[in-house]
C-alpha cells in the first residue's frame, strides 16, 4: 500500500520545518488530503509546488473562486458550443464527449503517473463546497453524467488543500484530512527564507530589515500584519534602491510594500514613535523622538 | 499501545474517533514516524487536530502524557546540584526590584536556554547565572519578579515535551467561541427559493421541447431561482452591549455573508426600541418604526439582537429613552409589541447567558418576543421556531409574572 512512499523534506527553494514535513509525509503515505492553513504569505500555495518538485510529480492546480462548483473540478460540459455546432458547426454533435473537458481533479485522476493536486483556497467557495467534494476525494472516481463514462484515478493523487480560514470547513470534511497549520516563521527561519530568495543579500541589510519587520509585526491590532512574501519583496526593493542598512534604523523606505492599510500605517507610526527607533534590542539610535518614522510622515 | 494517550486526548476535548486513531496506527505501521518523540508529536498532531484551535489542547494532553519522557540524560542531576541547599537571599529595595524588569515568558525561556548552554558550575547570589538566592531571573529562592523557577528539571530545546509545553498556540483557542459556519448553515434554512429574480437563465428542458415541436430553434428563458428570504436585523448598540461586540460582529457577518439571504436590513437602537431606529447611530440617520411596521414584505424575519438589560423605566415609561432623538410618548415595551405584531416571524437573540434572564427587563421583553441565547444552539433553535418547526421553547415558567394594562 505504501510502496510509493517517498519521504519529503522540503526543497532547495522551499524550507519546511519538521512538523510540516511530517504532515506531508503522513498525507502521502496514508493517501489522505493534506489541509494547510496559515496566515497569508506563509507559503501555503508554494508548498504544493515544492511537494511536486520534491517528489518529481506533475502538479494540477485548481484555484477555487466564489462561484466554483464541485463538479467544475471534475469536468465541464460545454453545452453552448454544442448548441452552436448543431446549427453552424461541422463537428459531429452526436458525440457528446467532444464537449466534455476534464477539470483539474479529472486530469489528476487520469494522469498516468501519481500527481499532486492543489485545491487552492477552498474556503473561497460556497460553504457546502467541501462536502460536495467528499465523495470524489474519498472514492477517487466520478461519473460524467453526460456520457456515463467513469473517470477513476489510476494513482491516487497527493491532494493538497489550502484555506485562509475565511469560512469554517465542515466537520465531515476535516475528519478525512491531515491537518497542518503553518505557523509564522521565527526570525532565524525568516532569515533563512530571505537568503533562499536573495542569496547575495548583505548581512547587515538583512539583519536590519528583519529587525524592523519583526518590530512591525509586533505592533498590536494591525488589520493585516506584513507577511513573509512582502518581506521578500521589500528586501528586493531595498537592494535595488541600494538603501544603507544604517538608515533603516530611523526610516522605513517603501513602507507601502509592508503595510497596505492606511490605519495600520498610522498604528505602526504611533507604536514606532512610542519606543523610539522601533527596534527592541541592539544599538538603537534613540536620538530622534518621533521623527524616526519619516518614511510615511 | 498508547491507549492512555488516546484517553488523554479525548479528555482534553479533542474529537479523536476510531478513524483518527486507526490512521495514527497506520502511520506508525507505514514507518513515517522516526524513532523520536518529536516525530511522534508531529505525526500524531497532524492526524488528531482539525484546526489550529486544537493545537493547544493537543499540546496539553501531550505534556500530560509524556511529561518526563524525554529529559536529556544528566541534565536533571546537573541542575539539581546547582540548586540544592539554597543560600539565604539578600533583601532588595523596591527600587532594585523594579529594576529587574519583567521579562515575558518567551524571552525568559530563550535566555534560560542560552545561560544553560554557557554555564558549567554552581553559582549563588549573583544576578546572571542559574543559581540560588540571586537576582537572576533563573533559579530557586531568587528575587526576580517574573523569573523562572528551575526546580525538578527543565527541558532542553527541541524536545517534544518542551515544544508542547511552550503552548505557542494558546492564542488560537479563543477564536472559536462562536462557530460562524454553523450559524450560516442554520440561517440558510430560512431560504425560500422562488423564480422571482431579474436575472434570466436558459430553460434547457423547455427549449428542447419547444424546439422539437417547431422547425427552428426556440429559446425559452426564465427567471433564476433566488432566495426570497429577507431579514430585518435590529441591534442594540448600547453601552452594556460592549462586552459582546465580538460575538455580535460574528453573528452579523455570518448572517450577512453566509446566509445567502436576499436582503439584510440593519438598524441600531440604544437599549430599547422607540419611535426610530438608526442605520447610522452616530449621526442618527434612520427610519421611523411606524414606517417599518407599515410595509413588511413577505418572507421577512425580524432578528432583534440585544441584552434587554436596562432601567425599568426605559422599557415601561412614556418618554423612557435616554436619547433626545428618540424621545417617544409610547413606552419601549409597546414598541416591541408593535414590532412583534408587524413581523409574525420574529425572535430576540440575547448574548447574556440564560441564567441571568430572570432580570426584570429581560423577563418583560420575553413576554413580548421569543428569546434565544446567542449561541449556535440558540440560533439553530430560533431558525426552527421561525420556520414553525420543532417545539417552541417554553421558558416562561420561572419568570415572575408581569402584567400591565394594554399589553395583554
Amino acid at each position: 500500500m505504501t510502496d510509493s512512499f517517498h519521504r519529503w523534506n522540503g526543497t532547495d527553494s522551499y524550507i519546511a520545518d519538521d512538523a510540516l514535513a511530517a504532515a506531508v509525509n503522513v498525507a502521502t503515505a496514508l493517501q489522505r488530503p493534506l489541509l494547510v492553513k496559515g496566515e497569508p504569505g506563509t507559503g501555503k500555495t508554494l508548498l504544493a509546488h515544492a511537494i511536486a518538485e520534491g517528489l518529481g510529480m506533475e502538479l494540477f492546480t485548481w484555484h477555487v473562486k466564489s462561484t466554483t462548483r464541485a463538479q467544475d473540478g471534475c469536468w465541464v460540459y460545454d453545452a453552448v458550443a454544442r448548441l452552436q455546432d448543431s446549427r453552424f458547426g461541422d463537428r459531429d454533435v452526436r458525440d457528446v464527449s467532444q464537449y466534455i473537458e476534464l477539470g483539474p481533479l479529472g486530469r489528476a485522476f487520469s494522469s498516468d503517473q501519481r500527481a499532486v493536486l492543489l485545491i487552492d483556497e477552498i474556503d473561497k467557495a460556497d460553504i457546502e463546497f467541501p462536502n460536495d467534494l467528499l465523495h470524489e476525494l474519498d472514492a477517487m472516481r466520478f461519473v460524467i453524467t453526460e456520457t456515463g463514462e467513469e473517470v477513476k484515478a489510476k494513482h491516487r493523487p497527493v491532494v493538497i488543500i489550502t484555506s485562509n480560514a475565511e469560512k469554517e470547513l465542515p466537520d465531515a470534511f476535516l475528519r478525512r484530512c491531515v491537518f497542518h497549520y503553518i505557523d509564522f516563521p521565527d526570525e532565524d527561519r525568516l532569515a533563512q527564507i530571505c537568503r533562499v530568495h536573495h542569496p547575495e543579500v548583505d548581512d547587515k541589510l538583512l539583519a536590519a530589515a528583519l529587525r524592523r519587520f519583526m518590530a512591525l509585526r509586533s505592533v498590536k491590532h494591525l488589520r493585516k500584519k506584513p507577511t513573509t512574501s512582502e518581506l521578500v519583496d521589500w528586501i528586493s526593493g531595498l537592494r535595488l534602491a541600494g538603501i544603507d542598512p544604517e538608515k533603516l534604523q530611523t526610516t522605513l523606505p517603501f513602507a507601502g510594500v509592508l503595510l497596505k492599510d492606511e490605519s495600520d500605517a498610522q498604528k505602526a507610526a504611533k507604536a514606532g514613535a512610542a519606543d523610539g527607533s522601533g527596534g527592541e534590542s541592539g544599538g538603537g539610535s534613540g536620538s530622534a523622538s518621533g521623527g524616526g518614522w519619516r518614511g510615511w510622515r | 499501545m498508547f491507549a492512555g494517550f488516546h484517553t488523554m486526548l479525548r479528555s482534553a476535548g479533542l474529537q479523536v474517533g476510531l478513524t483518527e486513531w486507526l490512521a495514527l496506527v497506520e502511520a506508525l505501521d507505514a514507518g513515517i514516524v522516526e524513532p523520536s518523540l518529536r516525530s511522534f508529536y508531529d505525526v500524531s498532531r497532524s492526524l488528531v487536530c482539525r484546526d489550529e484551535g486544537d493545537y493547544d489542547r493537543f499540546d496539553q494532553a501531550f505534556v500530560a502524557y509524556f511529561e518526563g519522557a524525554d529529559l536529556p540524560p544528566g541534565l536533571k542531576d546537573k541542575l539539581k546540584a546547582w540548586l540544592s541547599k539554597p543560600i539565604e537571599r539578600p533583601a532588595l529595595s523596591e527600587e532594585e526590584l523594579a529594576k529587574l524588569q519583567e521579562l515575558d515568558l518567551d524571552a525568559l525561556r530563550k535566555l534560560f536556554e542560552e545561560r544553560l548552554a554557557e554555564q558549567t558550575e554552581r553559582h549563588d547570589g549573583g544576578d546572571k547565572w542559574i543559581g540560588t538566592g540571586g537576582k537572576s531571573p533563573f533559579g530557586q529562592g531568587g528575587q526576580h519578579p517574573t523569573g523562572m523557577r528551575v526546580g525538578e528539571g527543565a527541558k532542553g530545546r527541541g524536545s517534544a515535551v518542551a515544544a508542547a509545553r511552550a503552548r505557542r498556540f494558546r492564542n488560537y483557542r479563543s477564536d472559536r467561541v462562536l462557530d460562524t459556519r454553523a450559524i450560516s448553515v442554520a440561517i440558510r434554512r430560512l431560504r425560500r427559493l422562488e423564480r422571482k429574480s431579474r436575472r434570466i437563465e436558459l430553460d434547457v428542458d423547455e427549449t428542447v421541447r419547444k424546439t422539437a415541436r417547431s422547425d427552428d430553434l426556440v429559446i425559452v428563458e426564465r427567471p433564476e431561482r433566488r432566495n426570497q428570504a429577507r431579514v430585518v436585523l435590529m441591534m442594540d448598540s448600547g453601552g452594556s452591549m460592549e462586552p459582546h461586540t465580538r460575538l455580535v460582529e460574528q453573528f452579523f457577518s455570518a448572517l450577512k455573508n453566509g446566509g445567502g439571504l436576499r436582503e439584510v436590513e440593519t438598524y441600531y437602537f440604544h437599549n430599547c426600541v422607540y419611535n426610530k431606529v438608526f442605520s447610522d447611530m452616530e449621526r442618527f440617520v434612520g427610519k421611523d418604526v411606524d414606517d417599518i411596521c407599515r410595509s413588511v414584505p413577505p418572507n421577512t424575519h425580524l432578528f432583534m439582537v440585544g441584552d434587554a438589560w436596562m432601567g425599568p423605566y426605559e422599557l415601561l415609561a412614556p418618554y423612557g429613552s435616554l436619547e433626545m432623538v428618540t424621545s417617544d410618548k409610547t413606552p419601549g415595551i409597546d414598541r416591541l409589541l408593535q414590532l412583534a405584531k408587524a413581523f409574525p416571524k420574529s425572535v430576540w437573540i440575547n448574548p447574556i447567558p440564560e441564567n441571568y434572564w430572570h432580570a426584570e427587563t429581560i423577563a418583560q421583553t420575553r413576554e413580548v418576543m421569543d428569546m434565544v441565547p446567542m449561541t449556535v444552539e440558540g440560533i439553530v433553535e430560533a431558525v426552527s421556531a421561525l420556520l414553525g418547526r420543532g417545539p417552541k421553547r417554553d421558558h416562561r415558567e420561572p419568570v415572575p409574572m408581569w402584567t400591565r394594562d394594554g399589553v395583554h
